[in-house]
């Protein structure tokens, strides 16, 4: 049945799908940019003086909406913090602005750097715990806010307020009205541009990965907590630039303006718009600005309705208004054409690293999951390991990858013993898929490979933001190197559909795919046959054949013993966390002990 | 002396909190934001039950508890229920929070309402200090709920029931246990409990809107401090919370209380991200 439905789909989205539908795209990707162009020229086609104090007030609301979008909906870190992050920016600006500095770059960027460093600082010992812990730590900074402001009171006037803000200038002029306007609608903008080329970059996907599963993460080799504290800082960017530009607004500021209201109102736009989506943030900021912020006599009801558009949007409405179009677009806007086949895609050499585990032993409170267990890969040779449900398979891969400590002995990767962070195992070559194949949502089949490659080869993301020439030379690579590797595995036809609606078995391949990209020292693949259809396991015996023969080192854990016989060239035993015994298929076949452990079979 | 009594009076109020979310935590792994309004719902009703109807203490008591139970139920249905992973619950939780401290605003106001004590009102001596006897109570009831639910936990089949829930829902729905009935119960009883809490706990906090994030965000450091999932964690948590509140406010300066629990939140988070009685678990694929 799975064969017949992918081989349909091989034939509705042919090669020779009609070329329009991918030159329809590039207009809609500067639509964005057709809207701020528009925003920004405002005062200069007529927008009247009372509509601009809005847009400044959407685009100040927007920022801090953005930074929690990125953090919340990209990163899937929770920070309620924005309203301290935008009081600190305010505040710094006020208070510079009060004494003589009023130039709005260098407030601007002393915003930005304070939000970075309020970021990190409450975001060390907030992640370090589960997702609730940094909302919780950054909560409790909107509470703080008021009596630091107290604390502080020579300089911030405490809860009078602080006054005396000198206005803007920018390059020793002073800023008038319309140009503020131009100030803040650009710097809403060029955030939102840095955003869009960060979340669409290879960092966006590393963020849903790492919002998809920690352990994926690490197993691609992103360092985990670095990257969850520089979504979280990164996050804290807009929320101070926004504080900035609300105290040169009004050349007021109020502690009152802080508050937990504000917090609420900041992530129900946030859903509203939908987390997961850079302009989103806009859109919920409107929203909120124009509705229950503007009216008085709204004032009243507006935690309620504000609490109602939580419980929705987290229930129904999960990827906001933004969720909805998209869904739109895929369901009845063109579908983009899958990448062409280029017929010579090849392996290449890929060349292996031996492993070898050396008196691995590991304890899990009373049950001893491994005992001293002793096992080499060698390169060129597929080494598979098979034993009864229970018996420390994925315990010992867990163990080679850096998830579980181990109690005694050590794994080697080649001369190098293997280091214990499983990010860092992943950096030193070692790739593996996960028995339940661990894809994250929203995104495509060649996202989902190129994801393999995030630490292979570097670019920072600074280079994304700007699209420097070494982010797009990697990027490329990243893509060429996918496609190249879905054509081998025969999936191409799929790349550009979403990862995690292809089938189970599908998606088992990708995960190899995603494994193989980084073209690893070692390949470790967790059952990664099983659920697969016959001419899928066919598929990926061939492959598998394919890249031990191009010298790559291959550790299979398998149930399919028919599969294990065939393909594997050594393989291991393990029974109750000890190996029982090891060697070519054809000895195995007939081992005694292992027909009694493995096969339940007497031995006649 | 005065001054401790009075700091674990108030700490016991988080400690309550603190013992609210373990009972959601242990039994669903989820975490109730909501769960400090729910406590403060309990005061708004005692409030309106002692003063607007005059009902019997008792009955007051039954009608806080039947009441935010009944809330906290509904809590599970429309937030819990229909979502499955940790964030929406976050998103979805707070939502209540809000959805609470709004409509307490719009039926009650936003000014603080005194409810009165059911007990005797006058200063008694205790151990060389000053104290009121609603304080003396609090205390009191936090330490028996606490040790009580601990307890309960640890030798009851339910508790048991509990336990497996939040360690493997699946597995636990194979063993027979009905998850869905279990986790709406456990939210009803968190309720039962806070709502219980009310005429003890609003004498001495006032029934005001803006209670809620403060107990929330108090309750939490608590919990944090104490450890997850451990009642007696939570007590002890609370207490060291109230105490360097009540503490620093009296030796510092005022606006350096919230400050000063902060900083303690990450103390612990830092040096013992398990709490102090907690137990950390190592990681699975």
């Amino acid at each position: 049945m799975r064969v017949a439905t992918v081989r349909s789909r091989e034939q509705r989205s042919p090669a020779h799908a009609p070329p329009p539908a991918r030159r329809r795209v590039p207009p809609l990707r500067l639509l964005p940019l057709a809207a701020a162009a528009v925003v920004v020229a405002g005062p200069a086609i007529g927008f009247p003086v009372n509509d601009q104090r809005q847009i400044v007030l959407v685009t100040i609301l927007a920022l801090t909406v953005s930074g929690l979008n990125l953090s919340f909906g990209f990163a899937g870190e929770l920070a309620l913090g924005q309203v301290a992050v935008y009081a600190t920016g305010a505040y710094l600006s006020g208070y510079l602005g009060a004494h003589g500095h009023t130039d709005l770059a260098l407030q601007l960027a002393v915003s930005a750097l304070a939000a970075v460093v309020v970021g990190i600082v409450t975001g060390i010992p907030g992640l370090r715990l589960g997702s609730w812990s940094l909302a919780m730590t950054s909560f409790f900074l909107v509470l703080l806010v008021p009596d630091v402001l107290n604390m502080l009171q020579g300089s911030t006037g405490g809860s009078l307020g602080l006054t005396g803000i000198a206005p803007a200038t920018f390059a020793g002029s002073a800023l008038t009205t319309r140009a503020f306007y131009v100030a803040v609608t650009v710097t809403g903008a060029l955030w939102l541009l840095a955003l869009r080329n960060l979340v669409t970059s290879r960092h966006g996907t590393a963020f849903r990965v790492l919002r998809q599963s920690p352990v994926l993460a690490a197993s691609t080799g992103i360092p985990v907590y670095r990257m969850k504290l520089t979504a979280y800082a990164l996050g804290s960017i807009p929320a101070g630039l926004a504080g900035c530009l609300f105290a040169n607004l009004d050349h007021y500021l109020s502690p009152t303006t802080f508050g937990f209201d504000l917090a609420i109102s900041i992530l129900a736009a946030s859903i509203l718009g939908g987390p997961l989506s850079v302009y989103g943030a806009v859109v919920g900021a409107t929203i909120m600005q124009l509705g229950p912020l503007e009216s008085t006599s709204f004032q009243q009801y507006s935690l309620v309705v504000f609490g109602g558009f939580l419980l929705v949007g987290g229930v129904v409405l999960s990827g906001g208004l933004a969720g909805l179009l998209h869904a739109g677009w895929r369901r009845w806007g063109p579908s983009q054409a899958p990448p062409e086949r280029r017929g010579d895609a090849a392996l290449g050499a890929f060349p292996g690293t031996a492993l070898a585990a050396h008196g691995v032993s590991k304890r899990f409170g009373g049950m001893q999951a491994l005992r001293d267990v002793n096992l080499v890969a060698l390169p060129g040779r597929v080494t598979a390991l098979i034993g009864p449900n229970g018996s420390g398979k994925t315990t010992l891969l867990n163990v080679i990858s850096g998830f579980y400590r181990r109690d005694e002995g050590t794994v080697t990767l080649g001369d190098d013993v293997l280091p214990t962070a499983a990010h860092r195992v992943a950096r030193a070559g070692v790739a593996r898929t996960f028995q339940t194949p661990s894809i994250p949502k929203g995104i495509s089949a060649l996202e989902a490979v190129r994801a393999g490659r995030y630490a292979v080869e570097r670019s920072s993301m600074a280079a994304a933001v700007l699209r420097l020439p070494r982010f797009r030379r990697v990027s490329r690579a990243d893509t060429a190197e996918a496609e190249r590797v879905l054509e081998l595995m025969g999936l191409l036809h799929l790349a550009h559909e979403e990862a995690v609606a292809l089938p189970l078995g599908t998606r088992r391949l990708l995960e190899v795919a995603r494994a193989l990209i980084s073209r690893p020292r070692v390949l470790l693949l967790d059952e990664a046959a099983s659920g697969l259809d016959e001419d899928e396991v066919e598929r990926l015996a061939a492959l598998l054949r394919a890249v031990r023969d191009a010298g790559a080192t291959v550790v299979l854990v398998e149930h399919n013993f028919r599969l294990v016989l065939s393909l594997a060239d050594e393989v291991y035993v393990l029974a109750q966390g000890e190996i029982i015994a090891h060697g070519a298929p054809g000895e195995i076949e007939h081992d005694p002990s292992v027909l009694r452990e493995y096969l339940g079979v007497a031995p006649a | 002396m005065t001054l401790l009594w009075s700091a674990l009076s108030v700490g016991a109020i988080y400690a309550l909190v603190a013992v609210g979310y373990n009972i959601v935590f242990i039994s669903s792994g989820a975490f109730n934001f909501a769960q400090a309004q729910l406590v403060m719902l309990g005061a708004f009703v005692a409030y309106w039950g002692l003063t607007t109807l005059r009902a019997p203490v008792v009955v007051v008591f039954l009608l806080a508890g039947a009441l935010v139970a009944a809330a906290a139920a509904l809590e599970e249905r429309v937030a819990i229920r229909p979502t499955r992973d940790i964030e929406a619950q976050l998103v979805t939780t707070v939502g209540v929070a809000t959805l609470i401290e709004g409509a307490t605003q719009l039926i009650w106001g936003a000014q603080p309402l005194q409810v009165p004590f059911f007990g005797p009102t006058g200063v008694a001596r205790v151990l060389g200090g000053r104290v009121f006897p609603v304080d003396l109570v609090l205390i009191a009831v936090a330490i028996v709920v606490a040790l009580g639910l601990a307890a309960l936990s640890r030798t009851t089949l339910l508790g048991l029931a509990l336990l497996a829930i939040s360690e493997d829902r699946e597995a636990a729905e194979v063993r027979g246990i009905n998850v869905r009935l279990l986790a709406l119960a456990t939210f009803a009883f968190s309720g039962l409990v806070a709502g219980l809490l009310g005429p003890v706990i609003g004498p001495k906090t006032f029934a005001v809107a803006t209670l809620g994030s403060a107990l929330a965000l108090k309750g939490f450091v608590a919990l944090a401090m104490g450890g997850f999932g451990s009642m007696t964690g939570g007590l002890l948590g609370g207490l060291a919370v109230g105490v360097i509140e009540s503490f620093t406010a009296r030796y510092i300066g005022e606006a350096y209380s919230n400050t000063m629990v902060f900083a303690a939140l990450l103390l612990v988070l830092l040096v013992r991200p398990a709490g102090l009685f907690g137990r950390s678990r190592e990681r699975v694929v």
